[in-house]
């Protein structure tokens, strides 16, 4: 173990500080190697954990406090007003420059006409011509923005007319499913069924009836064909019922 | 340096160093003895100051300690400490301050009063000791305790660090107070 000691005295008669005694044990000759492992590892162990020290340091350092983030939040908004502040007043004066500026250009171009003269001045029948220019300008407009709104109308029309179609197929194609739902029903219901057996056994009755009269009347052995009343008759019983 | 601060400097390989502050010069120097007898596996160095702050011109090891000898007979001991104090950075108070009153054997002679020292330790949220370092065996006693104090101040003790210290702040005749 190596100890130092070293005096420092603020005294005024030692100035600054001096050394006073150092002492040194000389450390023994014959060390084993598993003392130095032994310092070796206690070294160690030393200097993780002064690491683990400076690092909480730098980390303690690091955090803000919540006043900090708050006074750097509200120095973030008044740095913004202030921003906006000076664009307001930035445009403000640009607007002002600008309209100076128009003032002054307006000023001179009077003063010119002023020297030049009114007749025959080259300026104001530019002037004249750019107003009649404008006028132009203006009245094209005004047709093209008349067609315009014309296009649109149509256009409306246009859309509407579609929709209204569009609405009335989407009305035939239900009537038509409708329709043909209703005769599938029809079709598959048993009323119906037992009608046409009903029709059927009619149809062969009648038939049967219609033979028995042909045989009465040409059993009868009458001139059927001279009657016309009968002859009538005996064609209308050659009809084929099913046929109807 | 007007302000000293306990991490501005790297620290040095296995040393510890302790800062001692008092108007006392034996007495210090009779506890610098004492604390180097000290059987210690890290290297030991003891400064002594009379007074804060200390000079700038000299090249000075990481200090992990410092200890104000208060000496409990003479006011000029107290306020020359009080004084020192604020040359002291305040990372200084998180467990690396120590207060040492000494003479506290001697009640008749003492002229500074103790809950005045209580107070100024309080104050500054750092614990207090009590000894009288003109005898021997309690100086001895005082050497070691502020040897093991030393080393855990530099790191030397692996899982415990200067601010475990601050558990030396609670009374044992009081209840622990929240703060702490």
């Amino acid at each position: 173990m190596a100890s130092a000691m070293e005096q420092q005295g603020e005294k005024p008669a030692a100035g600054a500080e001096d050394c006073g005694e150092v002492r040194d044990e000389p450390q023994a000759a014959g060390e084993s190697i598993e003392d130095r492992i032994r310092l070796l590892l206690r070294l160690r162990a030393q200097t993780k954990q002064q690491l683990l020290e400076y690092k909480s340091m730098i980390d303690a350092s690091e955090e803000k406090t919540p006043e900090q983030i708050m006074q750097e939040k509200q120095i973030e908004v008044k740095i913004e007003d202030l921003e906006n502040e000076i664009e307001d007043v930035k445009s403000s004066f640009e607007v002002k420059s600008l309209a100076l500026n128009r003032m002054k250009l307006s000023a001179a171009l009077t003063n010119n006409i002023e020297k030049m003269g009114t007749e025959s001045s080259v300026l104001t029948d530019d002037m004249k011509h750019i107003i009649k220019l404008h006028k132009l300008i203006m009245k094209s407009q005004e047709e093209s923005s008349e067609l315009e709104e014309k296009l649109l109308g149509i256009r409306k029309k246009r859309l509407q007319l579609k929709q209204t179609s569009r609405s009335k197929l989407l009305e035939i194609q239900t009537e038509k499913s409708k329709q043909k739902k209703d005769l599938d029903n029809m079709e598959n219901s048993e009323v119906i069924k037992t009608m046409q057996k009903k029709l059927q056994m009619e149809i062969k009755i009648t038939t049967v009836i219609q033979h028995v009269f042909q045989g009465l009347i040409l059993g009868s052995k009458t001139n059927w064909a001279e009657d016309s009343a009968l002859r009538e008759i005996v064609l209308q019983l050659e009809k084929d019922l099913t046929t109807i | 340096m007007s302000v000293l601060r306990p991490m501005d400097k790297l620290p040095d390989l296995n040393r510890a160093t302790v800062l001692l502050v008092g108007t006392q010069d034996a007495l210090l120097q009779k506890l610098a003895e004492s604390m180097l007898q000290e059987q210690c596996a890290s290297e030991l160095r003891v400064h002594l100051a009379n007074s804060l702050p200390l000079p700038s011109n000299v090249n000075r090891p990481r200090i992990d300690l410092i200890v104000f000898v208060i000496n409990l007979h003479s006011q000029y001991s107290l306020r020359n400490v009080e004084e020192c104090l604020s040359h002291v950075d305040s990372s200084f108070f998180l467990g690396k301050v120590c207060f040492l009153a000494t003479g506290a054997g001697r009640e008749s002679h003492c002229s500074v009063h103790q809950n005045t020292v209580i107070k100024l330790a309080h104050t500054y949220r750092s614990p207090l000791l009590f000894c009288d370092l003109e005898v021997e065996s309690f100086r001895v006693t005082m050497a070691q305790r502020l040897v093991r104090m030393l080393q855990i101040c530099a790191g030397h003790v692996p899982g415990i660090s200067a601010v475990n210290l601050l558990s030396l702040l609670r009374r044992s005749d009081s209840p622990p107070s929240k703060e702490l």
